[in-house]
């Protein structure tokens, strides 16, 4: 077994190395599936407007005193990518756009699709400019479909998903969305998925295609739809949140505790006698009938209020590390920032720090998995606006200073 | 069999992923066109195999609805790998495949005499995906969760829930599937690197790590100003938009989204609700008031959906610009007009003789078509990958089913 992790960033040796991919995305979902691939060794190209990416407005800033430079979100979406800045919806930009998009193997954009036909960026335009170019699409409500054409952002596409109406929040009160953007994520990485599959098999099907993702679509399908609707469409069955983790045992909640909050799941009855050793097996919880799950079940009530008294006694850390001595699954709720510096992470090196020309060093998450024989991870801090214009129209499509300086003034770069 | 051709076409993938993530990983691959079979028992039948409703009420581990849906793609082959002869077969077949995948605890494999080193010595450019709660190495590496509590250490818990209130547990493993999707990701980096440079390696996908990216906002947050969130409600995440939220509408626990990130749209939605006196108030002039008096804005919001059927609503609120949706249940799910549009549940014929409704392609491809075929019975593909891959002699094989090891 390893002894350590190997971790993370190296300029070179990527598994990805050699890819060419183009985002046009802004906020979180196709920057995010565009990171999944710089952080693992592709060259990405980020092509924003002259305004810059919207969550460069978003924050959360240092001292929250807004700078397009330093916003977090942005920061952390945008590792490892060059940026370029580029009105794509004049056609002097859009013809710069298609040079780059017709050297390129994959293109990431999460554009409204009428926005896309209006400026002719369409994937029958671009896979004609590109026959073996791979168009990843990644929106709320996807490409086809009466939705297809509506406004829409994660909020709208997680709850269209039903997730929040079967499975969080109270009875009667409204159903919950993460407190993240958790459909714009579940959406990239389910674009990078395919997206990749798709790249990496062109050879086999001929060369590119458009992938369309819906976010929406993702989440309801995968995650609602595959545990709900056999048993809907078969028998009508129709269930609903319930604010409460698990109804069929007890505790199986996330519960108070003296510092927060504790996440108790107790299915096995060799888990529960774990748990009555770690509560120092209180004379209520011995008797045999507790040991099956449907029975503590049926008395959730009478469950929490004693499994409570003890919980409310101790710490959230202390609770999970005596609980998992004795074999119980019981985990503390962690804040962010508990989860960010809890030792574990810290040794595994999670949080990773990348240099700012402005900023300095900045942290920022590492990779979210470890490929040991090529090394993945934020190694560059996400571009300035701009930063790359030289670089890209200059050097690579040989545009001459003048000729730049011309665009720039016509406000097309 | 012709069919179309798909990009994961010739990858073969030995899944001993079981009940949710692994099987999806598995999932994932083979709609793209991967060779993938799930290696269970009947000797320890995977608890996703028993979880009801079952196919037309009857009880029986190839029965199960949820599991058809989530394991769909996979194949099936049995070893009972209690036996040494089922080890021995299970490291023939994978020395004929590109990608192995567990997600059981640490220490099972090597146990069972499948680790990585080993199975090297039998596929020496083997792609290995092990997807463990916390990573393969560190502290809490050993550290007992479902997929339903594992958000618990990642901070995402600590942000669910009502404004003001305790955090709230998402009912199901948002995680599972997440990372069955995303895990299928790591193995495609894995095999474009093998491709590259005829090196495989062995992936270690910490479970925790890959959904704490999701709250990399709040994270930097926390890095950049020391701040430390708690539930959110359906606020936007950086508190930028009002309203922005989950609002009441006519019926049975009916609800619609609407969110507002600019003047434009607040203009639109004010001329929605026939401009109401209230929405001309001094502490809703700006977007910026706007957001900090959020919890008053909504409370009038709330109050002027409550009389339309969400569906009407959503689709007044785009005619004006406005960010708006239904929010679905399990039932809205099934009939939802975008939904049946794109395909997105399909019934398909199993082979047992029933009927069930899973999804289907939940991405569109333009060119290479996904196919979706109903949830494995346990064992379809002995005879196929024991017999004619393996090559194994029909009497050994015989002998192997009778005496329990492929089994």
């Amino acid at each position: 077994m390893n002894t350590a992790v190997t971790r993370r960033g190296a300029a070179t040796g990527g598994a990805l190395e050699g890819m060419r991919v183009i985002e046009l995305g802004q906020m979180v979902s196709a920057p995010y599936c565009a990171k999944l691939f710089s952080d693992y060794g592709a060259d990405v190209l980020k092509v924003e407007p002259l305004g810059g990416d919207t969550a460069r407005r978003w924050g959360p800033f240092p001292g929250d005193r807004p700078d397009p430079e330093a916003s977090g979100l942005f920061q952390f979406l945008n590792t490892n990518k060059r940026g370029v800045t580029l009105d794509v919806t004049v056609e002097e930009g859009r013809e710069l756009f298609l040079r780059l998009v017709s050297e390129a193997d994959v293109l990431i954009e999460n554009n409204p699709p009428a926005w896309v036909r209006e400026h002719k960026l369409d994937y029958g335009v671009l896979g004609a400019a590109n026959p073996n170019l791979v168009m990843v699409s990644i929106t709320p409500f996807g490409q086809t479909g009466p939705y297809s054409g509506w406004k829409g952002c994660d909020l709208n596409a997680f709850h269209l998903s039903a997730a929040g109406h079967r499975y969080c929040g109270k009875p009667g009160e409204a159903p919950l969305e993460h407190g993240t953007f958790s459909a714009d994520f579940y959406g990239a990485v389910t674009a990078a998925s395919w997206g990749l599959a798709a790249t990496l098999g062109r050879n086999r099907v001929g060369g590119g295609q458009q992938i369309d993702v819906s976010c929406a679509e993702a989440i309801g399908a995968t995650f609602v739809g595959g545990q709900n609707i056999g048993g809907y469409a078969q028998d009508g069955i129709f269930d609903r949140r319930t604010g409460v983790g698990m109804g069929q045992s007890a505790p199986a909640s996330i519960l108070p505790c003296k510092d927060g909050h504790v996440w108790m799941l107790m299915l096995e009855p060799n888990q529960w006698d774990g748990f009555v050793t770690a509560m120092g097996s209180p004379d209520w919880a011995t008797p045999e009938m507790f040991r099956d799950r449907s029975f503590r079940g049926e008395n959730k009530d009478l469950i929490y209020a004693l499994v409570g008294e003890w919980t409310a006694q101790y710490g959230k850390i202390e609770i999970m590390e005596v609980c998992q001595d004795a074999g119980a699954p019981v985990t503390a709720v962690l804040t962010v920032a508990e989860a960010a510096e809890h030792p574990h992470l810290i040794e595994r090196g999670y949080v990773v720090e990348v240099e700012h020309p402005t900023l300095g060093k900045i942290a920022t998450l590492g990779a979210p998995f470890v490929l040991p024989a090529s090394p993945g991870g934020p190694v560059t801090a996400a571009p300035l606006l701009g930063q790359h214009n030289d670089e890209v129209f200059g050097k690579e499509l040989g545009i001459t200073d003048t000729e730049r300086e011309q665009l720039r003034d016509r406000g097309v770069i | 069999m012709t069919r179309p051709p798909r990009p994961l076409d010739g990858i073969r993938v030995a899944n001993f992923g079981w009940v949710w993530a692994g099987p999806m990983v598995g999932q994932t691959l083979a709609f793209l066109g991967a060779e993938v079979y799930k290696i269970e028992s009947q000797a320890r039948v995977d608890t996703a195999r028993t979880i009801p409703p079952f196919a037309e009420g009857l009880r029986g581990i190839d029965r199960s609805l949820s599991q058809h849906a989530g394991w769909a793609g996979n194949g099936s082959i049995t070893l009972n790998l209690k036996d040494p002869r089922a080890v021995e077969l299970a490291r023939q077949f994978i020395s004929q495949c590109d990608v192995v995948v567990e997600n059981f605890g640490i220490g099972v494999m090597e146990k069972l005499g499948l680790s990585y080193e080993e199975l090297v010595e039998h596929r020496s450019d083997l792609v290995m995906f092990s997807m463990p709660t916390a990573g393969r190495v560190g502290p809490l590496s050993r550290l007992r969760t479902y997929g339903v509590s594992l958000t618990s250490i990642t901070g995402l818990d600590s942000v669910t829930g009502y404004v003001g209130g305790p955090p709230i547990p998402m009912e199901n493993a948002f995680s599972d599937p997440y990372n069955g999707i995303l895990g299928a990701f790591a193995i495609l980096t894995a095999l474009a690197y093998r491709d590259r440079t005829g090196t495989g390696q062995h992936i270690d996908y910490s479970q925790q790590e890959a959904v704490m990216q999701m709250v990399g906002p709040a994270f930097m947050d926390y890095a950049m100003n020391g701040r430390v969130g708690g539930p959110l409600g359906n606020r936007h995440p950086l508190g930028v938009a009002a309203p922005h939220g989950v609002f009441p509408c006519a019926g049975d626990d009916r609800w619609v989204t609407i969110a507002v990130f600019d003047d434009d749209e607040w203009e639109g939605l004010r001329s929605a609700m026939g401009d109401p006196d209230w929405a001309a108030a001094p502490s809703f002039a700006t977007h910026q008031l706007r957001v900090e008096n959020i919890a008053d804005l909504h409370e009038h919001l709330a109050a002027w959906t409550a009389a339309f059927d969400d569906h009407q609503l959503a689709e007044l609120l785009q005619t004006k610009g406005v960010a708006a949706a239904p929010v679905n249940s399990v039932a809205g799910l099934l009939s939802d007009p975008h939904f049946r549009a794109r395909g997105t549940f399909v019934e398909v014929h199993h082979p047992l003789g029933f009927g069930e409704t899973i999804y289907g392609a939940y991405v569109k491809t333009s060119v290479s078509e996904a196919s979706v075929p109903p949830g494995p019975c346990i064992g379809q593909d002995n005879e196929r990958v024991f017999l004619d891959l393996l090559g194994l002699p029909e009497g050994t094989y015989r002998q192997f089913v009778e005496e329990k090891v492929i089994y």
